[in-house]
């Protein structure tokens, strides 16, 4: 049985005893130095968490980086921190087919975020919290760019296939006032049209400080009506996640284990201006008119960890984050479909850039597998750069792909530009924002009825050569 | 004091320093830029908004129609 987290708190130690965490004792700056240590470890192999323990002006720590490199990431699944990145995806794939596992709920004096309560909106201040500090040095404010935030659909309050636990980004404004920025896209806007058609307040619930496959989950774009907890057990390999009831909203449910747990609502129709943001792409959003929360409870652990993460120029921890859990669901849902599909690596820019491998059943068929990916809610508007290669191929390996591209691609047949489709409005390539163009490349091997005029038989590798592996490792270890 | 991004006037104080008297948190309560008074804001003129413009940015997500 994999190692299970249901806490930050746990999984820091596991990281601490693996290496895979600093401490920075001394006292620092809120700007630059926490934004400045994010960029660093993304900047190191295999990069570690980096805590800092005291924060100039703030009574509590801060902890960035956790998921900032795949010897993390693998840790974060209970596996060595050497799994392979390829390894890490087969093994996620392995248990997303455990979903659903229904989460443990928790009764409100088992819970760890309910250690202590501000019941009184007036008593609440968020900088008494939590060390916010600026990420990126033109963003327009003190952002949590790592929460996971739950919601309901206002239709259907007590489905709880329904409940959305969802990363936005937030900015702080307030005391015990945020803005948060939900695009048309995302889950959550479904859920906030429904309530501004009525003129209602969305109950919201913003949690920070998560074990790593809460956070986790609540980046992986899955469906609207499949709940994250459930695939949060799912990736325990079966050892479901522990939730407990909000304090204001009984249909809503918070990870039990939060360290900081904001309890609110957005303001229905109402919109005031947020950002800039540093984005994932690597530049910055700019300021837009977006929705504000009003938070009038909180409960937190005692001595809460603020956990937040840097954003920059790929590739940094926001990367490692979202790299599986956007290659892993459209595999998912793509192989429902077109089980001769045999992974998928959505890993570039959240999933912007595409490799599929997949065997082909007759002409075309790459091309349709491209268009299957571009119908998926995410592919639809995320994906721009698809290319398709045969199954032979390991989609993460880019040599290969470089390989199969420069090998298999005839470009007036192979390479097709699709206008006018939806696109990030966070890619800045995107205009208007939220419209682009697709490129598929296919770099599979024609298959009939699609002629192939000058069929070649591929190289194969020596006999023996997986002993001489063997041995070439060997005897490098020993020098 | 002036807001380094819009020139507003309207700034408020929307925090200090919890621990020590080491710092406050300024809000522009027309375009909700906010620093610390131990940061110096260098606004980049791409990211300078004029009162006028805020109200035409775009609006995220658009607000629906009001069911009847």
């Amino acid at each position: 049985m994999a190692k299970v987290y249901q806490d930050l708190r746990s999984f820091l130690s596991t990281l601490e005893e693996n290496g895979q965490l600093v401490r920075i004792k001394e006292e620092v700056n809120p700007e630059p130095d926490i934004a400045a240590a994010g960029r660093a470890a993304a900047n190191i192999e295999s990069g570690p968490a980096v805590l800092f323990e005291k924060v100039k002006g703030y009574p509590y720590s801060v902890v960035t980086n956790v998921h900032g490199s795949w010897a993390n990431h693998a840790l974060m699944l209970g596996m060595d921190k050497t799994a392979t990145t390829k390894e890490q995806f087969h093994e996620i794939n392995r248990r997303w087919d455990r979903f659903p596992v229904k989460p443990e709920i928790l009764k409100r004096e088992e819970a760890p975020c309910k250690e202590n309560t501000i019941d009184k909106a007036e008593d609440i201040n968020l900088f008494e919290l939590l060390p916010l500090y600026r990420i990126n040095d033109q963003d327009g404010g003190f952002f949590l760019s790592k929460a996971s935030i739950i919601t309901a659909d206002p239709n259907e309050p007590d489905n709880f296939d329904k409940l959305n636990v969802g990363t936005y980004r937030i900015q702080v404004k307030g005391k015990n006032r945020v803005g948060i920025q939900a695009l048309a896209f995302h889950d959550i806007a479904i859920q906030l049209e429904a309530a501004e058609r009525k003129n209602e307040k969305v109950p919201i619930c913003i949690t920070v400080g998560n074990s790593p496959l809460v956070t986790y989950m609540a980046s992986t774009p899955v469906m609207y009506t499949q709940n994250e907890y459930e695939f949060v057990g799912a990736l325990q390999d079966g050892v479901p996640t522990q939730i407990v009831q909000s304090d204001l909203y009984k249909n809503l449910y918070v990870p039990a284990g939060s360290e900081v747990v904001l309890e609110g609502y957005i303001e229905p129709r109402v919109r005031e201006v947020e950002g800039p943001f540093g984005e994932f792409p690597g530049s910055y959003s700019g300021s837009r008119r977006q929705c504000v929360i009003t938070i009038t409870h909180v409960t937190h652990r005692t001595n809460p960890i603020f956990e937040n993460l840097y954003l920059g120029i790929p590739w940094t921890e926001i990367d490692y984050l979202m790299a599986l859990n956007t290659s892993v669901p459209l595999y998912q849902q793509i192989k429902r479909d077109f089980p001769e599909v045999q992974a998928v690596n959505a890993m570039y820019t959240h999933g912007i850039g595409c490799i599929i491998s997949t065997k082909v059943r007759f002409g075309g068929f790459g091309k349709e597998v491209a268009f299957r990916l571009l119908s998926t809610p995410h592919g639809g508007s995320y994906s721009k750069i698809i290319i398709i290669v045969d199954e032979f191929v390991d989609p993460f390996n880019l040599p290969q792909v470089m390989w199969a591209l420069t090998t298999r691609v005839r470009p007036d047949k192979d390479v097709v530009v699709i206008p006018n489709c939806p696109g990030m409005p966070l890619d800045p390539s995107s205009y208007p924002a939220g419209m682009h163009s697709k490129l598929i490349i296919d770099a599979t091997t024609p298959k009939d009825p699609e002629p192939n005029p000058r069929e070649v038989e591929l190289l194969e590798p020596p006999a023996g050569y997986e002993k001489y592996e063997a041995l070439i490792r060997k005897l490098m270890s020993e020098m | 004091m002036k807001c380094p991004r819009c020139d507003g006037n309207k700034i408020e104080v929307i925090a200090t320093s919890p621990v020590g008297n080491v710092w406050e948190v300024y809000e522009c309560m027309d375009c909700f830029y906010s620093w610390r008074s131990t940061e110096t804001p260098h606004i980049h003129d791409k990211f300078k908004l004029k009162k006028e413009q805020i109200d035409t940015l775009q609006v995220i997500p658009p607000i629906p129609p009001l069911d009847k």
